[in-house]
């Protein structure tokens, strides 16, 4: 593109870059400038060395920089502080591997409604130990990658407690609501599953400002799992069918619905009450 | 920045695809001052201006393949350049305050437009600055309706009237 006999000259170039050029020179320059390298380089004198030398710098900056995942890089486009995006990104239980893992769960859970004994006995069993065992997840030295950086964060306790399991609890129980809602229930609400669930949830975090979260969930985990298989064996022991005893559950009658939902309500007391220990417990 | 590097920028965009970084260098130290000068024609605040010519660097990085291999490396690169400036100013919210109004003619432009665009020049220069603008961001600048309305700062509807308009007068002055 060598054979255009114009070029612009040094005066004209320095007027073109305070801006002193009618439109119509301008427009001729930058059209020019695309396709002539030697009237780029002239160009190139009238801006100051030292400003590009700081863009070149910052650019290194970043491409030096680590790139945040994909995650974390949504959460960033949507807005979210990026110490929290980074924050939800590290959360052991927001991983792909453990949300597959979740839905994985939920799609036996929902098959054996279809194919098993029992209707939805299975996901009624199962549905409220999946958010406890996400939160748990997102806590503790043997889950979390973070929490040595946690430790020395100096985010509030609160906002540390209630930003992982909200987000966990969002995903988590979507994913949980939306497999309710492909298992055949009978006499019991899709959404029955959901106060046990929190109430299980809220119990471990009130119970991680004493002991370890991991192993209070746990623990409740186990007590649940006890619980509920002793009432459905004394019942299927006294005839009735399995998908009948797990109905039956007390947690899935009224009065133990209002149970669960107290036990929210007591355990989110506890937790905003105790909320610093959670620094001591990540420390 | 002192050496003289003699590939062509075709060739130091291969090279930077390899992860070259010397050959990132020069293809910054030859594209980034007319690009940094020809933002600023468009947007008059340096900072969001630096910003956009890094964020172009940074996707010529990332993605150098992105280039097909024909036409100019420059407009290859100014397209990505006055995108990410769109994308800057809605970030920070900025509305743009006007690009700078003309100056005197000189008798430098007078020969300038006799000699290179005719007719063509003196229409252009008297289409009102709106309209004007609508032209340099649609026609010459290559980008869209939408693109040119988030530029600007007016809607979308609006660019297309002024667009209109402002081929009307073209048409009837250089008729």
């Amino acid at each position: 593109m060598n054979d255009t006999a114009w070029h612009a000259s040094p005066a004209l170039m320095e007027r073109y870059a305070v801006g002193d050029v009618s439109h119509a020179a301008a427009c001729s320059i930058e059209a020019h400038l695309v396709s002539c390298a030697d009237c780029r380089q002239l160009v190139a004198t009238q801006v100051d060395a030292p400003r590009t030398d700081a863009v070149w710098e910052r650019l290194l900056d970043e491409l030096d920089a680590p790139r945040p995942g994909p995650v974390e890089r949504f959460l960033l486009h949507l807005r979210v502080p990026d110490h929290t995006a980074r924050l939800l990104a590290a959360t052991p239980s927001l991983r792909a591997s453990w949300l597959l893992a979740v839905a994985a769960t939920l799609l036996f859970a929902v098959a054996a409604a279809h194919v098993g004994p029992g209707d939805g006995a299975i996901f009624l069993l199962v549905a409220p130990l999946l958010p406890l065992a996400g939160v748990a997840g997102a806590y503790g030295r043997t889950m979390d990658p973070a929490a040595e950086i946690s430790t020395a964060s100096p985010a509030s306790g609160l906002h540390l407690v209630l930003v992982r399991p909200g987000a966990v609890l969002t995903t988590t129980v979507g994913l949980t609501l939306l497999a309710a809602l492909a298992v055949p229930f009978d006499g019991v609400g899709a959404a029955a599953w959901l106060l046990p669930a929190l109430g299980l949830t809220v119990t471990a975090l009130a119970a991680g400002t004493v002991i370890d979260t991991g192993r209070a969930a746990i623990g409740l985990a186990a007590a649940w799992l006890a619980g509920a298989g002793l009432s459905i064996w004394s019942d299927m022991g006294g005839g009735a069918a399995l998908s009948t005893a797990a109905r039956d559950l007390a947690a899935y009658q009224p009065a133990g619905q209002l149970a669960f939902l107290a036990l929210v309500l007591v355990g989110a007391t506890v937790v905003v009450a105790r909320r610093t220990t959670f620094e001591m417990e990540i420390a | 920045m002192t050496k003289q590097d003699v590939r062509s920028d075709a060739e130091l965009l291969s090279a930077i695809a390899d992860g070259d970084r010397v050959a990132f260098q020069e293809l910054y130290r030859r594209h980034s001052p007319w690009l940094t000068l020809r933002l600023t024609r468009r947007c008059a605040m340096p900072d969001v201006v630096d910003q956009a010519v890094q964020d172009t660097f940074l996707a010529v990085w990332r993605k150098p393949k992105a280039y097909q291999g024909s036409g100019e490396v420059a407009a290859w690169l100014w397209g990505i350049g006055v995108r990410r400036l769109i994308d800057q100013l809605r970030r920070t919210h900025k509305s743009l305050p006007p690009v700078q109004e003309e100056l005197v003619v000189s008798a430098e432009d007078r020969v300038l437009e006799g000699t290179e665009h005719g007719d063509l020049a003196g229409a252009l220069q008297r289409l009102s600055p709106e309209l004007r603008a609508v032209v340099q961001a649609t026609v010459l600048d290559g980008l869209t309706t939408r693109e040119a309305s988030r530029l600007l700062g007016i809607p979308t509807g609006t660019v297309k009237t002024r667009m209109s308009r402002a081929r009307t007068q073209l048409r009837e002055a250089l008729a």
